[in-house]
């Protein structure tokens, strides 16, 4: 009890030692006006100096006026609400250290692991499954004549290099994004956590630095490309048509047919310009960009993507199993006479009449001792 | 089980970064990594505050939702943890946090980040307790040595708090209640008890 007693007694002491100071100092500020006083003497002021407004009792505390002036303690700041986006002061070198909650990321998970992951996944499913039936339904668009066995070089070796760059790096970064946004539920299960870590630590870095390859590749693409895909008053009868795809009957076009030219504008350009550029920001984050930056990239990003292969697998089906020689067009350059009449009847007439720089040739040319 | 939560009673954090210099010490953690950070709302106006924020180890992680190759796991004590073995650093589980908790070594070009670091609640992670590997990827394993993480086990005004979230809750709920709101803070009665009459106080000042 004594010590208790002592002790209570001490502390009122120290309490008004360290009161009194203070509250002189704060009566010297008090004529100022609120809004101009120092910060740390508003506080004092209401803390220790009993004297400027003493609680009675037709004032019990708690209701008295400056309660609710200075946001009291207990009383959450006046902002706590708008946390999220308005940044606040940390000690912390570096970026976002001073946002206290990010709201964006919960927005972001909710749309990646719900739509994002669910349509995206389905969609792909959906599309190569579309083409696997057309296949089987309709089978190869074969040569309706018999081969003239005189051939067009219709894509030059520098053409050819740049659609492989393309194209190869375009299937690892597929194969490799989907390892990465859908290997956890497809790949996961049956290879386990270390296995598929392994594969998911290879392709997110072959995924990083691939992409600048692909696209300094289509930047090359689109330059060499961009002049035959130029849209003529012809393709717009191709498109309309499907390319006399259900007629039977092939619509004319020139080097290259509406859809192709579809695909160069829609899929490689337009696409491509998307992937390229949230692909950039998610691929170099010490640029210090935000994290909601990210975020948004990153769904872009992955909706983009998601369309872009579906895209592909109809532009690839055509180019390999899907036509016959378009195949051999990609890899040697040389396409039959006969198959540039019936599917590129205008560009063929015009390699004909020495329009183009592409030339009717005699039989392909052997390739050259220790080429090849 | 117990499930484990900070709590940071901003009422009584005083800013002092104690907390933060602590976490880096106990658990060697590289130049750069932050695994708890304070943030001061208002900073210089009335009403300031400020607040100890780390990984929360949230009971509906977003962290292990999004990650792409699962590495994050549950203790029998709810902690959440990741095993920086599997991790690829991809960053989206610091896309996905709402405090800020995943940090990375590195912030490089290609999205070269380098394995994700996080507050482990100091408790390891999935290596043997106590082996060098378990300290060199996650620091110091408390836990197992049946203590209480180090920031708020030595928080000089016990501003943060660690715990089961039932015990914590309530010391916190208590504080609540006892300090009451506004002015009701202040006054001798409040800080030391005793008689809440204002004219006995002023005569004990005298």
């Amino acid at each position: 009890m004594f010590r208790s007693h002592v002790s209570r007694i001490g502390a009122l002491i120290l309490g008004a030692a360290l009161a009194l100071p203070f509250s002189g100092a704060a009566l010297a500020q008090s004529p100022a006006p609120p809004t101009t006083a120092p910060v740390k003497g508003a506080d004092v002021k209401h803390n220790a100096n009993p004297q400027v407004t003493p609680p009675t009792a037709e004032s019990p505390p708690g209701q008295g006026q400056t309660s609710t002036a200075v946001p009291g303690w207990n009383n959450p700041p006046a902002n706590w609400n708008q946390l999220s986006e308005k940044p606040q002061y940390a000690s912390l070198p570096g970026s976002e250290k001073n946002v206290l909650i990010q709201g964006s990321g919960r927005e972001w998970r909710a749309f990646r692991n719900g739509p994002l992951t669910q349509v995206g996944g389905w969609l792909i499913v959906i599309v190569l499954a579309a083409i696997i039936i057309f296949y089987l339904i309709k089978g190869p668009i074969r040569l309706k004549g018999a081969p003239t066995g005189r051939l067009i070089e219709r894509f030059n070796a520098v053409e050819r290099a740049a659609h492989w760059t393309m194209a190869i790096s375009f299937v690892f970064l597929a194969l490799t994004g989907i390892v990465i946004f859908f290997g956890k539920h497809i790949i996961l299960p049956w290879l386990g956590y270390t296995g598929f870590s392994w594969l998911t630590i290879v392709s997110k870095n072959l995924h990083n630095f691939v992409g600048p390859l692909f696209i300094f590749s289509i930047v090359v693409g689109f330059l060499i490309f961009v002049k035959d895909n130029l849209l003529r008053s012809y393709d717009w009868k191709w498109i309309t048509s499907f390319g006399g795809m259900f007629s039977g009957h092939e619509v004319p076009s020139g080097r290259f047919n509406g859809l192709e030219k579809m695909w160069f504008w829609g899929g490689v350009t337009l696409l491509g310009i998307i992937m390229a550029v949230t692909g950039l920001i998610l691929d170099f984050p010490n640029w210090n960009q935000v994290r909601e930056s990210m975020q948004t990239a990153n769904v872009i990003h992955v909706i983009a993507a998601v369309l872009f292969i579906c895209a592909a697998f109809g532009h690839i089906y055509m180019g390999t199993i899907g036509m016959e020689g378009a195949y051999r067009a990609m890899r040697d350059g040389y396409v039959d006479e006969e198959w540039a009449r019936e599917h590129h009847a205008i560009w063929y007439d015009e390699v004909r009449q020495g329009k183009r720089p592409e030339k009717i040739g005699g039989a392909q040319p052997q390739p050259a001792p220790g080429d090849d | 089980m117990a499930r484990m939560k900070f709590i940071c009673d901003a009422e009584r954090c005083i800013e002092c970064n104690a907390c933060t210099t602590a976490c880096k010490n106990e658990h060697e953690v590289p130049w750069g990594v932050n695994r708890r950070r304070l943030v001061t709302l208002n900073d210089g106006v009335p009403g300031e505050r400020s607040i100890s924020v780390a990984c929360m180890h949230c009971t509906d992680a977003p962290c292990m939702a999004v990650c792409p190759v699962d590495c994050f796991y549950r203790t029998e004590d709810e902690i959440v943890l990741h095993d920086k073995d599997l991790c690829i650093g991809c960053g989206y589980c610091y896309y996905a946090c709402p405090f800020g908790a995943p940090q990375f070594p590195q912030a490089g070009a290609f999205g070269l980040r380098g394995k994700m670091d996080k507050c482990t609640y100091c408790a390891g992670g999935p290596e043997e307790n106590f082996s060098v590997a378990e300290f060199r990827k996650y620091g110091r394993n408390r836990i197992a040595e049946g203590k209480l993480p180090l920031c708020a086990e030595m928080c000089s005004t016990k501003a943060l708090m660690a715990g089961d979230s039932a015990v914590i809750a309530k010391i916190y709920k208590t504080r609540v209640v006892t300090r009451g709101k506004g002015e009701e803070l202040w006054g001798w009665h409040t800080a030391y008890g005793g008689s809440d009459k204002v004219s006995d106080n002023l005569g004990a000042k005298a």
